[in-house]
């Protein structure tokens, strides 16, 4: 029977490396798939131009931000970029309305099919892509400040007297409560307000929702808002946490994608789920439980290998393999999404 | 009978027009250039036409392209480099014993599967085929990658090919990727629309993990280089005798009058020209063939009885289920078909570049641009997804120069040393996603159904 | 008499005096964009910067002037890298090229495009093994040393500090694999233990499953070798934020003065080694890079000496022609000769102009050795006070 505080080493240190990663990972992700999953419900196409329109609104946070640092602007122990975040959104929400505008409308006007409007953001998405690059260029770019931990590894050694330690970073507890709150706005916005009923019965019958006298305009100019704050909001916590580089965006784009998919997309809900699902899948398949294992087990039992399923190297194709396995065990994802 | 007369104009233009455009790079840039492009043109219009048969005969969303084009591109190096023997020595034995054992858990989980009646002693009997054959074949398994990989890693560190001609690992992959598509077809194709495309896509992705990493078998990351060539070499052609009197005679305009040591540079410099022109026309010569072949496949296949059914299927899938028609079954058959174009080309393509680079497939280039080529040339049409893919190609790889030519107009009014000129100068090169995105906006919007659009039957 | 006529007349028309000045352009072909567009940022800038020295200098052959020409390897894409270098050769006639880049796309244009034209390439980065074999006809050079070398090097590092244990990981292409390889191979013949050795991507959204792999497996120092401003960073930050581990080692990739600022004091006790000799070099060049406006991070200063390099040769042969310049590289790169530095060029090529000897030591300390490779002699440092500080050399 192994002792109390090995058993608690063995739960600290599953926590700091796989358990908190993964919830900071996959609130990113989730609140990724959320917009790609609201367009989707509603404009019924897959945006494919939402990693670049990511980088965009995080880009013109990061470009307020250095300006109010500039100004000797400082949030306290939270990061400036907070308090520049309205103008990202306000800066995203005019990009989407205009592509919107620009692009998205004339097809929808023509009752495409989905894919023709799939195509289409694959456009935006080229174009996006390459005005980023333009306005900020290809680097790296850094512009978190603040504190930086919650908790850091070695005060919680030093506090609880354990073996492991536990880090909890700000960026990761600003992307969790932040998460949840728009989150729990989001529900009730598209439950309780007139604005998202009338979301939610566009989403789910448009013939029906035109007769009952909702306005098709205003119900696509609410979701390409609230897509957009979403998005940006995404993007910001995201590059808060690790950092921004453009590539690293467009990058994002697969697994957000996954995780609307997995979750059902069409769904809010099923992006929650999807975007823990993928987030989880990466940490859980290629994580090494040697070191779990030997807190646990007695001492003469202690394992040899790293007991690790697959190597990192594998890491993506992984979320992607429970992506087709949950695909084949439920067709259109966890929570029965849409199908156009 | 109207809309049919312009569209075979339309499709007569456009070709012009993409012809005259090959020609200008020719005079104004270089006919090496021209050529290289024009190969390029030829193995993306293959491509495109494998997405055009899924895309515009089936319906099928397959965003999965890349896997089909890497594994044509494995095919390539598997059939063509020379066997490592002391690799062989080293782990092939144990190598074959885990192939075996691999392909005895398959047919023992299949047979357990299929006989013995639903019961839990068929679970049991299950778990028990499949750990004991995964155990057995691991057993086989590590040893050997750890064994072949040892062997001068830094060099090869893999199996080796089969040391076949390399213009037969193009049918090769072709049936390479037929496979996968089956088994992916087998297994996705119940999927609908968005979801078919996420699973296909993923599964693409775990194709590319695996050549990446794999390393025993296609030395992963470190690339096999010097695949050998289905035609001659430049420097080859330098040396032999029949060649160097040709370029003589071709140029014995611009060599008369000249002696000696300028004698000789000018016909250095003819013969370098004229031996890369060759090789290429060589190449193109090939694709080509390869290209009218598939496309006479194509036209005769979609105006058949069964190019009818399958453009039945796709209008209406309901309808033609009511009909009797077996809709799955068709689904995976343009599925394996399409598939296997994919993965021609993907071999073409690694036979033209000498060389397996598993990092190349990046969903961008291998997915997303080979579907921009059928959308704007037209999909459902296969002369459209063939200009599709010359139009595409030529701009993505003409919108460079293109780029910095236009940047530095734009900004020629500034002085010398501005920022912002300066910043616009330098990022020229991205100027090729955003012509990308407008050329598929434009043509999106101003000829939704592309360049050359289906007949109306 | 006779003969001595003729080798006068030789002389001549190899020497410099009979040259006209001419309008000579040099390709720069690295991966703009792709994915290790914002290593290239720097890259380009720095290669460019070696031109318009020696352009401005007036001093290359007969005061001809040199124009940078760019060309787009995308560091992936193999075909859209022939063409790019197709363009360079054959239509805007560059007499040689600084690149490419990664090792697939370079080898892609060497063989398809550079060996059948007879075009010299000086790559900054590639770093694969397979390039040194790689049949060339004495046209490819590079500034970056092999992996073999390095390893070697990692390994002695780390056995004089007395680690026993590491954990490695290594970017997945060919550097950090080739390189990984390598310091294995080296640590475990001297007696040390490799935890783990696991890729991780660049570019990619999250390394909290690489970190907690490495962690688990354990060790008393990390090996990165990565880039300094992709995933490399990204492992060391998260490793650090998760106490995962305290001290790594960094490979050249890694080394640069972004990355202290980066991460910050909880860097400092860090160790590694990149290419370098006692010489001023490095630091000249990052005080140029930062008046230039880029930042001196990886394979730039490698990107600077390549340019140079080609440009130096040209001058030794008295001629821009690939054919002729390839056989002087050497001669430039290495001992005798009095050393150049960044910001020498001028010197160097005046130098040569007079008959004398340059050995070319630039920005990363160039030698070569070999099939014209450099030959790796590398400088160790150490991180304290939130700066890259020389240890010493090897």
């Amino acid at each position: 029977m192994p002792e109390m505080t090995d058993i608690l080493n063995a739960l600290v240190l599953f926590t700091n490396f796989v358990l908190i990663p993964g919830i900071a990972y996959g609130s990113q992700l989730a609140l990724g798939a959320l917009g790609v999953t609201l367009i989707y419900g509603i404009l019924r196409f897959s945006n494919f131009a939402h990693g670049d329109v990511m980088a965009f609104g995080t880009m013109v946070t990061i470009l307020a931000t250095w300006w109010l640092q500039s100004m000797g602007v400082s949030f306290g122990p939270l990061p400036t970029a907070l308090l520049a975040l309205p103008l990202g959104i306000a800066a995203t929400v005019l990009l989407c309305l205009v592509t919107d505008k620009l692009v998205y409308r004339y097809y929808r006007a023509k009752k495409s099919v989905p894919v023709t409007l799939v195509m289409a953001s694959l456009g935006v998405m080229f174009v996006v892509n390459g005005i980023v690059r333009f306005i900020i260029g290809t680097d790296d770019q850094r512009f978190f400040d603040g504190e930086r931990f919650i908790m850091k590894a070695r005060e919680f050694k030093n506090l609880t007297g354990l073996n492991e330690g536990l880090a909890i970073k700000s960026s990761q507890g600003i992307t969790v409560v932040i998460a949840i709150i728009l989150v729990g706005l989001l529900f009730w916005f598209l439950q309780k307000t007139r604005a998202g009923k009338s979301m939610r019965a566009y989403s789910d019958n448009e013939d029906l929702s035109l007769l009952s006298g909702i306005d098709p305009d205003k119900v696509v100019r609410i979701t390409w808002i609230i897509a957009a704050a979403l998005t940006t909001i995404a993007g910001v916590l995201y590059g808060l946490d690790k950092s921004f580089k453009p590539f690293t965006y467009f990058q994002l784009l697969l697994p957000i994608f996954a995780a609307a998919i997995v979750g059902g997309i069409g769904q809010p809900i099923g992006a929650i789920v999807g975007g823990y699902v993928i987030a989880f899948s990466e940490v859980l398949i290629t994580y090494p439980y040697k070191k779990v294992v030997t807190y646990l087990v007695p001492e003469s039992w202690a394992p040899e290998s790293l007991l690790q399923l697959l190597g990192t190297e594998y890491k993506f194709a992984v979320s992607f393999m429970i992506l087709v396995i949950v695909l084949l065990v439920r067709p259109t994802g966890i929570f029965r999404g849409k199908v156009l | 009978m109207v809309s049919n007369m312009s569209n075979a104009m339309r499709a007569t233009l456009a070709f012009t027009a993409m012809g005259t455009a090959l020609v200008m790079v020719g005079v104004f840039q270089s006919w090496a250039l021209s050529l290289t492009i024009l190969n390029l043109c030829l193995i993306s219009s293959v491509m495109a036409l494998g997405v055009n048969i899924q895309w515009g005969y089936a319906g099928l969303f397959n965003i999965g392209i890349m896997g089909f084009a890497a594994l044509g591109g494995a095919a390539a190096m598997l059939v063509s480099m020379p066997p490592v023997d002391n690799a062989w020595s080293a782990g092939g034995w144990n190598i074959l014993f885990s192939a075996i054992f691999f392909i005895a858990t398959i047919f023992a989980a299949w047979f357990v599967h299929k006989k013995m009646s639903k019961s839990r002693f068929q679970t049991i009997a299950m778990i028990v085929v499949l750990v004991t054959g995964y155990l057995l074949t691991r057993k086989f398994f590590d040893p050997a990658v750890d064994a072949i990989e040892a062997t001068d890693s830094a060099k090869t560190g893999f199996l080796g090919g089969l040391g076949l001609p390399i213009i037969l690992s193009w049918p090769v992959g072709g049936l390479l990727a037929a496979g996968a598509a089956w088994i992916i077809g087998k297994v996705a194709l119940g999927l609908r629309s968005d979801y078919l495309a996420i699973a296909t896509l993923g599964i693409s992705e775990i194709v590319v993990a695996i050549l990446k990493n794999e390393d025993w078998l296609t030395r992963g990351v470190k690339n096999v280089n010097g695949l050998p060539r289905p035609v001659p070499y430049e420097l080859e052609l330098h040396q032999s005798e029949w060649f160097v009197s040709l370029v003589e005679k071709l140029h014995s305009g611009s060599l008369i009058g000249l002696e000696g040591v300028a004698r000789e540079v000018a016909l250095k410099a003819a013969l370098t020209e004229s031996a890369g022109v060759f090789v290429k026309l060589c190449y193109a010569g090939l694709f080509a063939t390869v290209l009218v072949i598939i496309l006479t496949l194509c036209v005769l296949a979609l105006n058949s009885p069964w190019g009818r059914m399958m453009r039945a299927i796709r209008d209406n899938e309901t309808a033609a289920e009511a009909m009797g028609k077996d809709v799955t079954g068709r689904h995976l058959q343009i599925f394996i078909l399409g598939s296997a174009v994919c993965g021609i080309a993907g071999a073409m393509l690694t036979t033209l570049d000498g060389q397996l680079t598993p990092t190349t497939y990046i969903p961008l280039r291998f997915t997303f641009l080979i579907w921009v080529m059928v959308i704007v040339g037209g999909s459902g049409n296969n002369l459209g997804a063939i200009l599709g893919g010359f139009l595409i190609w030529f701009v993505w790889v003409e919108s460079e120069p293109g780029g910095v030519w236009l940047m530095s107009a734009l900004t020629g009014w500034l002085p010398e040393g501005n920022a912002v000129k300066d910043h616009l100068v330098q990022s020229a090169q991205h100027m090729r996603l955003v012509v990308m995105g407008l050329v598929l906006l434009l043509v999106m919007r101003f000829a939704p159904s592309g360049i050359i659009p289906e007949r109306n039957r | 008499m006779k003969k001595l006529i003729l080798a006068s007349a030789l002389m001549a028309t190899a020497g410099t005096q009979t040259v006209h000045a001419e309008d000579i352009k040099l390709g720069v072909f690295l991966g703009f964009t792709g994915a290790i567009e914002s290593i290239v940022a720097d890259m380009g800038p720095a290669a460019e910067l070696a031109i318009k020295e020696v352009s401005d200098s007036g001093a290359l052959l007969g005061g001809s002037t040199v124009t940078a020409v760019r060309g787009d390897t995308t560091c992936t894409d193999s075909a859209a890298a022939t063409a790019a270098a197709e363009r360079l050769i054959t239509s805007d006639k560059v007499s040689a090229l600084v690149g490419g880049d990664c090792s697939g796309v370079t080898t892609a244009a060497l063989q398809n495009v550079a060996m059948p034209n007879g075009i010299v390439m000086v790559s900054p980065s590639a770093t694969s093994p397979a390039l040194s074999t790689v049949e060339d006809n004495g046209l490819f050079f590079r500034t970056a040393p092999s992996d073999a070398r390095q390893g070697e090097i990692v390994a002695d590092i780390l056995n004089e500090k007395g680690v026993k244990t590491i954990a490695m990981t290594y970017t997945n292409n060919d550097y950090g694999k080739g390189l990984a390889e390598s310091i294995e191979k080296n640590f475990t013949a001297s007696g040390g233990k490799v935890s783990i050795n696991a890729a991780h991507e660049d570019g990619k959204g999250d390394y909290s499953a690489e970190v907690g792999a490495l962690a688990a497996a354990g060790g008393e120092v990390l090996v990165v070798a990565g880039y300094v401003d992709q995933g490399g960073k990204g492992i060391i930050q998260a490793s650090l934020d998760t106490g995962a581990f305290d001290t790594f080692y960094l490979p050249d990739g890694m080394v640069g003065d972004a990355l202290p600022e980066a991460i910050g004091p909880d860097l400092n006790g860090s160790y590694g080694a990149n290419p370098g000799t006692d010489s001023p070099g490095a630091a000249k060049f990052a005080e140029m890079a930062e008046a230039a406006g880029f930042k001196s991070g990886p394979f730039s200063a490698e990107s600077y000496d390549a340019a140079a390099l080609i440009m130096l040769a040209m001058q030794a042969a008295g001629s821009s022609d690939s054919g002729k310049l390839k056989d002087k590289v050497m001669d430039v790169a290495n001992a005798p000769g009095e050393k150049i530095f960044p910001g020498e060029l001028k010197k160097a090529l005046e130098i040569i102009a007079g008959g004398g000897d340059v050995d070319y030591v630039g920005a990363s300390a160039v030698e070569l050795v070999g099939a014209g490779e450099s030959a790796g002699n590398y400088r160790q440092i150490a991180i304290e006070g939130g700066k890259v500080t020389t240890v010493g050399y090897r």
